[in-house]
């Protein structure tokens, strides 16, 4: 069959229908660039898992309408951070003066985005994976998709956490197992009114509630519970490479749908979904700490690398952030994009720009700022001491029966059990934090 | 050579859920998919047209919805789809569908060119009838072949199919046009091409009738053309279960675990008697 009106080249082809592809190819087509959109997965937001917290404003930047128009779940008005272990467990409950975040399944919200970019002018091709990138005397000059070959004067790899086509090309390197965590979620059918009863909340109100503690079983990582419209996201991230090791050395009890399960049926946190049914359960790569995956450049002749790719996702225990980070990133990628056309094209001087807008916009300032708490939340001492010292102590406190201990007699004591001394906790914590 | 290669667009049966409350099929928010078993039908279109030359039009009678699918088809590198869309053609069963895509494929013999062959998947995963090959085929008076696991043009206007037995490779010389259907998992379909999805989303190379085109009687299609009735439908209640787990170190034990669990169930030991030993 012939091809012969299908064009072979596009200014600006865009690799992924995630949200950092979606956010620059919206902004470029807006722009009036001619723009490609390939995306590997059977429509736009297939192949993600994310159902958490998404920050408001970093997207409104991209689409003013955001608000009205996109698939938003429930305002987070309650954020929760539960220490659990063995039976007790301890929670931290803020209720938020203003909403800031929403709650929302990435799959719809992805979507969202990627018809955006096609209202736009933007052109997706859905099911189709993207091979390689190719170059020509060191410029990237468009894609290979199994035999077709589509020629481009950039390209905009978002191809997400597992960057194939950057190895492919020497930007990254292979995955190092200790830089990223394995995210498995469920979807429970709880109803909008349960949901509400059960957690305290109105209309549109949702809770975003993270966990640490013996859910995991000695591996770094957690668990989250947020609130959508009438299901509850359940689910764990656990650290790869220690996963991989717990599991070799035999430390690991279970397998990890088993510590789900485990999670689900907890006693205390099962009431928020008794009689309710699974309804989808699914797994995928996260990043564990956001620097340490960020390839060394994030631009070449012809090229610019956004969102999970790029790095950019912060994990810190208490609040998880990617999809705000991968739009902004896809934001100032457009505006760099649009510069270098001004100046001359996409070389790789005018590119460079992406990645100094980058450096100084709040997405990279945050990676930096936080990378020390997401070093200490992968160190034992605080992962897994932090909630079992909590725990015990609150136990010493409350479940006294005749004398109570002073604050400080339950605290010491609790550290005692747990082979630990205060001043050695404080340490640890101050040198892990000056390390950085 | 010109085929016709017809697609349904279903829900996706593996996602559809079963309410235990009503005894109804939970469809809302599950995904529409081609329907697996039209595969091998497509891709043995696209075989043949390769070998052969010619155009591979893909037909579907379905909601506007379906231009999904169709993409996929168009991607896979069929050269052109036709949809049949239209109100009066909703709540059909197998006769009326059969009726309309019969008409569109006469249509398309009139309108794009003559139809030399016709093929269809081996049954759908939402009805699961295989009526639609051998009902077009009756509608357009054509030979019609199932369970085709291969085929190849032999001489002039004649196709050789090929059907597989438990103990036998049959062939069958049939004149076209005719009408085959394959069977499950005949043929591996291809992948979707980057060059076909994207002519597909840019060309849009789907032509849409309703049956202001089609000018059918809307007493033979849909739901008034379908003489068929369901008239109850029930289901397999979900069987409690016992859920015990028994981990013996020696898998000895266990087999003697098991057999002493089964002969001590009421419920079990009679029938396991009567199979074993024909005991009453």
């Amino acid at each position: 069959m012939s091809n012969s009106n299908v064009p072979s080249k596009f200014d600006v082809v865009v690799v992924g229908a995630g949200p950092a592809g979606s956010s620059a190819a919206y902004l470029l087509a807006k722009a009036g660039f001619k723009v490609l959109i390939v995306e590997r997965g059977r429509g736009a937001g297939t192949k993600e898992l994310y159902g958490g917290k998404i920050y408001a404003p970093p997207l409104r930047e991209v689409w003013p309408n955001l608000d009205k128009e996109a698939p938003i779940h429930r305002w987070v008005t309650t954020e929760r951070l539960s220490f659990v272990w063995k039976g007790r467990v301890t929670t931290l409950d803020f209720k938020l003066g203003r909403r800031v975040a929403f709650t929302t399944y990435l799959t719809e919200m992805a979507k969202w985005m990627a018809d955006k970019a096609v209202e736009a002018g933007a052109v997706l091709v859905d099911e189709v994976r993207v091979d390689e990138i190719i170059t020509e005397g060191g410029k990237v000059i468009g894609i290979r998709s199994g035999p077709d070959k589509l020629y481009a004067d950039i390209v905009v790899d978002a191809e997400g956490v597992n960057r194939i086509l950057l190895e492919k090309l020497g930007l990254a390197e292979k995955i190092n197992p200790d830089t990223v965590a394995l995210g498995v979620k469920e979807v429970i059918n709880v109803g909008k009114k349960a949901i509400e009863e059960r957690l305290l909340l109105t209309e549109n109100e949702g809770m975003a509630w993270l966990l640490m503690g013996d859910i995991t079983q000695g591996i770094p990582g957690g668990g989250f519970i947020y609130t959508m419209k009438d299901t509850i996201a359940l689910g764990l991230v656990l650290h790869i490479g220690k996963a991989y090791e717990a599991a070799k050395s035999g430390a690991l009890k279970d397998t990890v749908p088993m510590m789900l399960e485990k999670l689900r049926v907890h006693p205390y946190f099962s009431r928020i979904w008794r009689d309710a049914d699974v309804l989808e359960y699914g797994a995928h790569m996260t990043i564990e700490g956001g620097l340490r995956y960020m390839p060394k450049k994030l631009y070449m002749n012809g090229l610019v690398v956004v969102g999970d790719a790029a790095g950019l996702l912060l994990n810190t225990g208490y609040t998880i952030r990617g999809v705000d980070f991968a739009v902004y990133s896809g934001k100032l990628a457009a505006e760099a994009i649009i510069k270098a056309f001004e100046n001359g094209g996409p070389t790789e001087e005018n590119l460079s720009l992406y990645e100094h807008m980058l450096k100084q916009s709040f997405v990279y300032k945050e990676l930096v700022k936080h990378s020390g708490i997401v070093k200490m939340m992968e160190d034992p001492t605080f992962f897994t001491k932090l909630p079992a010292i909590v725990n015990g102590m609150m136990g010493k406190l409350f479940e006294a029966d005749y004398e109570e201990p002073t604050v400080l007699e339950a605290l010491l004591e609790s550290f005692r059990e747990e082979e630990m001394s205060l001043t050695r906790f404080l340490l640890k914590m101050f040198s892990v934090v000056s390390r950085l | 050579m010109r085929i016709v290669v017809g697609i349904k667009w279903v829900p996706n049966t593996q996602a559809v859920r079963f309410d235990p409350k009503t005894g109804t099929l939970i469809r809302a928010g599950v995904p529409s998919i081609v329907n697996p078993h039209d595969f091998p039908a497509i891709e043995l279109a696209l075989r043949l047209r390769d070998n052969y030359g010619g155009e591979v039009i893909a037909i579907s009678m379905a909601p506007p919805g379906a231009i999904q699918g169709l993409e996929h088809v168009l991607g896979m590198g069929a050269d052109k789809a036709v949809l049949l869309t239209d109100r009066k053609f909703a709540g059909a069963d197998t006769l009326a569908t059969s009726y309309v895509l019969a008409k569109g494929i006469e249509k398309i013999s009139r309108e794009i060119g003559p139809v030399d062959l016709a093929i269809f998947g081996h049954e759908t995963i939402d009805s699961s009838t295989a009526h639609i090959g051998a009902q077009v085929a009756s509608w357009l008076g054509w030979p019609y072949v199932y369970y085709v696991r291969d085929a190849k043009l032999v001489g002039d206007g004649v196709i050789r199919a090929l059907r597989q037995t438990e103990k036998a490779v049959e062939e069958y010389d049939i004149k076209l046009p005719a009408v085959l259907a394959t069977a499950i998992k005949a043929l591996k379909p291809r992948p979707v091409r980057l060059s076909y999805k994207l002519r597909a989303k840019l060309e849009k190379p789907i032509i849409i009738w309703t049956n202001d085109d089609l000018g059918l009687d809307p007493r033979c299609t849909g739901l008034k053309g379908s003489p068929t009735i369901v008239a109850n439908i029930t289901w397999m209640p979900e069987v409690p279960r016992k859920k015990i787990v028994y981990k013996p170190k020696d898998p000895r034990d266990a087999a003697r675990w098991i057999l002493r669990q089964l002969f001590t169930d009421e419920a079990v030991a009679p029938f396991l008697r009567k199979a074993l030993w024909g005991e009453e």
